[in-house]
């Protein structure tokens, strides 16, 4: 129990406080008040992680300040100009993704890992994300970002070996069951959006 | 009391260290839900619509999107007319999404003339 508050703290002030360097010089010089987030290419083996991912990005980055293209829309509106491979749509140049949409910057997102691995008694669960931000009208980087968040659960010891061996059993079966990757790709977006940080400077709407 | 804590912690991992600007009331997790079982696509519906009816009730800003993600599925359930006003919506609230709504709305009225909607 000790140990997770102290983890769980640990990762909650490096969330805060870890400041990157990063230059930022094209981002203030572009200064997107639009982003566009469009579909997301998966080297994951889940094949439904692009769309599971999707549903976590829209907050974080429209809580930074800027205004978020409705990511369902934009993904449905691709898939009917005949872009329904996000590969494909990442191939596209920005300028003419950004022109379609109105959007001043693009952001391309990349599943690289989102999996559970077992072991006997125990389950690691990883994601692992490239983001990169693209100007709309130049097609320059603006900023990048990769992230990879692992968990294992740390069950509580009571001090009798045998009741330890069948909660960790017990954990194990059930995350083996239902891996829960949501709260891992919430924890990567507030990591890597996070300013000052590793993150995107407030936009437009930052000020209520 | 650890218990409580190890309830607070990660809750504030999620929200992050600031509180949020706009009221989402879990639109994240409907949309997460609606990819996973596209066939509950009216709980997703009526999600959005939650959201937009507490931030206009309340006079906050709905936040970006959502009117515009509505809209489509009125779109997609090929009521025009009721896909406009959405989009019009997104539209005027905010400015960055004109280009996107402005084709919306002809893509709309396009597909108004070629077809009748249902119940108008």
């Amino acid at each position: 129990m000790r140990k997770i508050i102290l983890i769980s703290l640990i990762v909650l002030t490096s969330g805060c406080v870890t400041v990157h360097k990063k230059d930022y010089t094209a981002f203030f010089a572009a200064a997107p008040r639009s982003i566009l987030i469009v579909p997301v290419v998966n080297r994951s083996v889940e094949v439904n992680a692009p769309n599971y991912f999707l549903s976590s990005i829209t907050i974080p980055v429209a809580e930074q300040g800027y205004y978020v293209f409705p990511v369902n829309a934009v993904k449905r509106v691709l898939e009917d100009n005949g872009l329904s491979d996000a590969d494909m749509v990442h191939k596209a140049l920005a300028q003419k993704l950004a022109a379609l949409f109105g959007a001043d910057a693009v952001l391309y997102i990349s599943i690289n890992r989102w999996d559970a691995r077992w072991m006997l008694l125990s389950t690691t669960v990883t994601v692992n994300l490239t983001y990169v931000l693209k100007d709309g009208k130049t097609g320059d980087v603006l900023w990048a970002d990769s992230r990879f968040v692992q968990y294992t659960p740390q069950s509580a010891s009571c001090g009798n070996i045998f009741a330890d061996l069948i909660i960790d059993a017990a954990q194990a079966a059930l995350t083996k069951a239902a891996p829960n990757y949501m709260p891992l790709a919430r924890q990567a977006n507030a990591a890597a959006f996070t300013y000052p940080g590793p993150g995107i400077p407030p936009g437009p709407y930052s000020k209520k | 009391m650890y218990k409580k804590l190890l309830i607070v912690i990660p809750l504030l991992l999620l929200t992050g260290c600031a509180t949020q600007k706009y009221v989402w009331n879990g639109y994240d997790d409907s949309l997460y839900a609606y990819y996973k079982h596209p066939e509950n696509k009216q709980k997703y519906i009526q999600k959005l619509q939650e959201i937009i009816t507490k931030a206009e009730q309340s006079h906050t800003k709905v936040p970006p999107g959502i009117y515009a993600e509505y809209g489509y599925m009125f779109y997609e359930g090929n009521n025009y007319s009721q896909a406009i006003v959405y989009f019009t919506k997104e539209h005027d609230l905010w400015p960055e999404s004109a280009v996107f709504m402005e084709k919306m709305i002809r893509d709309s009225k396009a597909m108004t003339d070629k077809t009748k909607p249902k119940g108008s």
